[in-house]
């Protein structure tokens, strides 16, 4: 056998257990070499070494690597580097080596929940084909195609001052001649954008989208119908730029307008990639897309418009443009028909985007009698209250706590990831279930709300959120680590890790955070709007994240108002909801405008009641427990409270 | 008094401070007092002795945000009340910061932190509030007379006024007189670097320790002024005898 032997300035890297090997140059960093090996490590920082996701563990070839830096070390505990686990993202790579991916760190079935309610509009695209017959041109009869086509418009259907967009004209003779002089209208308002030769009618499609801070999903529209014919997902491809919106702000700033260019073709791109996918999988052409309708949080707008965001990022926070925009497709670098219309809706301030008027809008809350209370729970979490007489709204901060972020074991909704805990008061012994019944690598979001209820039920934790002492005589899961008390949730031997996997005391402080934070933005506004738990009607829950938590749970944690358990409802992504219905509807998209004009916009940092109802926000459910009599109740049985 | 009156006064100030009890912090201040202890001992041997251990249970996570306002409260009702009592020559100022949110943000529990930290370790702290221009902080920064400039931000964007705060002071030669240090979720040792401030503190208690040394300092404010009244004890011990 030939051995390989690489060149001095070329490494061979092998990741295991996928037995992936390719040279590469050396100094190369393992997460670099595994994304081009197509090697999919776990990261949610794309490669920063900030989130201590993309561990990895050298069988061979540790000495060859860059020693671990301050940023590394942060991540990697002692036990960890006695075992030989490095941060792919950090570690560069001078000599061949073989990586072991471990379990924890291979990114699995991702669940990319997209899905919103469907909610019945009458379609009434602003897009609508009209077949019509032209009569040709002969010797006596000279007028110019263009003429002869708007005549037979006027005359068929009634139609006048119908203008024809620039590059139609350019291709007229030949499609008005391929069709035989039958031919296909395609009218977005009173302007043709488009005319194909024969009868296409039936064939008329749409592309709604929700551009998140983190995810991007897509629908595939019929725009004759209504209805969705096919789906896509990714995350949003700005993330290397930045994890939040401010950084990807700030990297516009820091480097300019190549730098918002930059920003803008990654979104642009991510969404071309899931406008393939939908056309590829309902066999549609990318060509036969004529509108695409967009919303997504201000600072998406304009990182997706390519408008300069710094002022918007800045006190106070003014918004560029507040209404609905439209661009022609091509300018933007979409893949559609070059002359599709992109419509971006209204967006209400510089932190309450048009992903939140899609949410005003699909949850109908602005035409009812009855109080609604919605929270959009993402990364940002955007809050409304009101009915027909008027809608308050703020944002918050939630943080990254419930996606997983900066919590010791968090990890995203995929394969083995644990989604369900529930505790034992007695035995205080715990009972989870995991995405996929596969062994437990990490826990995400919902279990995450269940981690904090559950130990707090059981009383392992106080209504200040700090560990009970005295518990760790009755159960080993108790235990007072390296970096404070924490609860074993699952031992070694049952993971798929080869480390315990814990809930820490430093973990309960991130997800109480985050929690405050959300309920502090519906106490605010309900205390503004003068309003009680009772009047509240409808509790919304938006957001992928909410599909999956445990209401009681949440409740009991306190991360909403105690509004009657009948009360509240589950949409999952509405703001996608908000853009198919605008894209289909006209009426809806007009609605949309007023939606924006309507509602109010108050900033939660600069409220006087801001400070000290976040801290009453940090007790589980709240300091103030007379608005909470039913979870009271529940904990005075538990015998959590007096 | 007997030596055990005073130890218990003492005592249930920093009790007082440790459990955030407002109440009792008044009460105890009035006690202090009533009965003759020099509340200048009654601040650094009751009130900030109480707010370290705070700190202390903080730093692991035993005590959270809202404990450690609520000490705050306490420590606070304790101070308006011994604070009038004190004696200009006991009060010598060890160390001046100025404090604020750098202009185009707002959010300021982060400073509000710290400013409690600081007091609590025996600066004077001249809080500028939030959303503060850069022309603000360097005025008061002379006015003042203040050692250090200490400047918080939660919003990435706005790490630019940091750095314009930073620059306005080379430009006005103020650099020489004053030291920076700056914090806040955005900001990290890297853009400490960037932007030519002189500490980061990563949290309110490492912005403690970084002021100290930024003041020259070998040990804080607070214990510096204890040292000093063991001494002033031990020199009265010596007339007495």
């Amino acid at each position: 056998m030939v051995s390989h032997i690489p060149a001095p300035d070329e490494v061979e890297i092998v990741f295991q257990p996928y037995g992936a090997r390719k040279k590469f140059p050396a100094g190369i960093n393992l997460w670099e070499a595994a994304k081009a090996l197509g090697v999919d490590i776990s990261s949610l920082c794309a490669g920063k070494g900030t989130c201590g996701k993309c561990k990895v563990k050298l069988t061979k070839g540790l000495e060859g690597l860059s020693p671990p830096g301050q940023r590394e070390l942060k991540h990697i505990s002692e036990d960890e580097m006695k075992v030989n686990i490095r941060l792919a993202c950090q570690a560069k790579v001078m000599k061949s080596a073989i990586v072991f991916v471990p379990e924890r760190s291979r990114v699995g079935k991702q669940r990319l929940q997209t899905e919103g309610m469907e909610i019945a509009v009458e379609p009434n695209p602003l897009v609508k084909k009209i077949f019509v017959k032209v009569t040709p041109p002969t010797l006596h009869d000279m007028r110019a195609d263009e003429d002869r086509l708007l005549e037979a418009l006027k005359e068929t259907h009634g139609l006048s001052n119908i203008k024809v967009d620039f590059e139609v004209v350019r291709t007229l003779p030949i499609v008005l001649r391929k069709g035989n002089w039958e031919v296909t209208v395609v009218l977005w308002k009173d302007e043709i954008r488009g005319v194909e030769p024969g009868n296409t009618t039936e064939r008329c499609f749409g592309f709604a989208s929700d551009i998140g801070t983190t995810k991007l999903a897509g629908f595939l529209m019929d725009l004759n119908t209504g209805k969705v014919i096919s789906l896509a997902a990714r995350m949003n491809p700005q993330i290397p730029l930045g994890e939040d919106v401010m950084s990807r702000i700030t990297h516009a700033m820091m480097n300019g307008w190549e730098a918002a260019v930059e920003l803008q073709k990654a979104v642009i791109g991510g969404l071309n990639e899931i406008i393939d996918e939908c056309c590829e999988k309902a066999k549609v052409k990318v060509e036969e897309i004529y509108e695409l309708n967009f919303v997504g949080n201000t600072a998406m707008q304009l990182l997706f418009l390519g408008v300069w965001p710094q002022y918007a990022a800045l006190a106070p926070y003014p918004a560029v443009v507040r209404r609905g925009m439209d661009v022609h497709a091509n300018k933007l670098g979409l893949k559609s028909h070059p002359n599709a219309n992109t419509h971006f809706l209204p967006v209400i301030g510089g932190f309450v985007g048009a992903d939140n008027v899609a949410v005003v809008l699909a949850s109908n809350m602005l035409e009812a009698d009855d109080m609604t209370l919605a929270i959009d729970i993402g990364t940002n979490t955007e809050i409304d209250l009101g009915n027909k007489n008027g809608i308050l709204s703020d944002s918050c901060a939630s943080g990254p706590a419930f996606e997983g972020m900066e919590v010791r074991f968090g990890m995203r909704a995929s394969t083995g990831a644990i989604e369900r805990i529930s505790i034992d008061p007695d035995s205080l012994d715990i009972f989870y279930r995991t995405i996929g019944d596969e062994k437990p690598v990490g826990i995400c979001g919902s279990a995450l709300v269940d981690a904090p209820a559950e130990m707090f039920k059981s009383g392992i934790i106080n209504t200040k959120g700090a560990f009970v002492p005295e518990f760790e005589k009755r159960t080993k899961r108790i235990r007072k680590g390296p970096q404070g008390w924490e609860y074993v949730v699952a031992w070694k031997d049952e993971t798929n890790t080869d480390t315990d996997i814990t809930v820490t005391q430093a973990d309960v402080r991130e997800l109480q955070k985050a929690k405050a934070a959300m309920h502090t933005g519906a106490e605010i506004l309900m205390r503004r709007m003068n309003v009680k738990e009772d009047d509240i009607a409808h509790l919304v829950i938006a957001g992928a994240f909410g599909n999956y938590v445990d209401p009681e749970n949440a409740r009991i944690l306190g991360m909403y108002p105690e509004i009657a358990m009948d009360r509240i409802k589950f949409v999952g992504n509405i703001a996608g909801t908000g853009s198919r219905m605008s894209l289909i509807s006209e009426e809806m998209r007009e609605y949309a405008e007023k939606i924006s004009k309507t509602v109010k916009y108050l900033e939660l940092a600069v409220d006087p009641d801001f400070q000290d109802e976040y801290m009453k926000s940090f007790y589980f459910p709240h300091a103030n427990l007379d608005r909470y009599p039913v979870t009271t109740k529940l904990l005075q049985k538990l015998g959590r409270l007096p | 008094m007997g030596v055990e009156k005073k130890e218990e006064i003492l005592k249930k100030l920093t009790e007082a401070v440790i459990d955030g009890d407002e109440g009792k912090s008044k009460e105890g201040a009035q006690e202090a007092l009533d009965n003759g202890i020099k509340p200048y001992e009654a601040v650094i041997n009751g009130l900030a002795a109480g707010m370290k251990t705070v700190g202390d249970r903080y730093e692991c996570k035993e005590y959270f945000l809202p404990d450690l306002l609520l000490s705050a409260d306490a420590m606070y009702a304790g101070l308006n009340i011994l604070t009038p009592h004190i004696k200009k020559s006991d009060s010598k100022s060890k160390g001046k910061v100025v404090l604020g949110v750098v202009e185009g943000d707002v959010h300021d529990i982060g400073k509000n932190i710290v400013k409690i930290m600081l007091t609590a370790s025996g600066y004077e702290v001249v809080d500028l509030g939030r959303d503060v221009p850069t022309d603000k902080f360097i005025d008061n920064a002379e006015k003042e007379g203040a050692q250090v400039v200490a400047m918080s931000t939660l919003m990435t964007p706005t790490l630019m006024s940091m750095k314009a705060v930073e620059d306005k002071l080379k430009d006005t030669g103020m650099k020489d007189k004053v030291k920076t240090i700056v914090g806040g979720g955005p900001v990290s040792e890297d853009w400490r670097a960037k932007m030519g401030s002189d500490a980061y503190g990563r949290d309110a208690l490492e912005a403690i320790d970084k002021v100290k040394l930024l003041m020259g300092m070998i040990t804080t404010a607070v214990d510096t002024m204890k040292e000093e009244l063991k001494e002033e004890e031990k020199k009265e011990e010596k007339k007495e005898q």
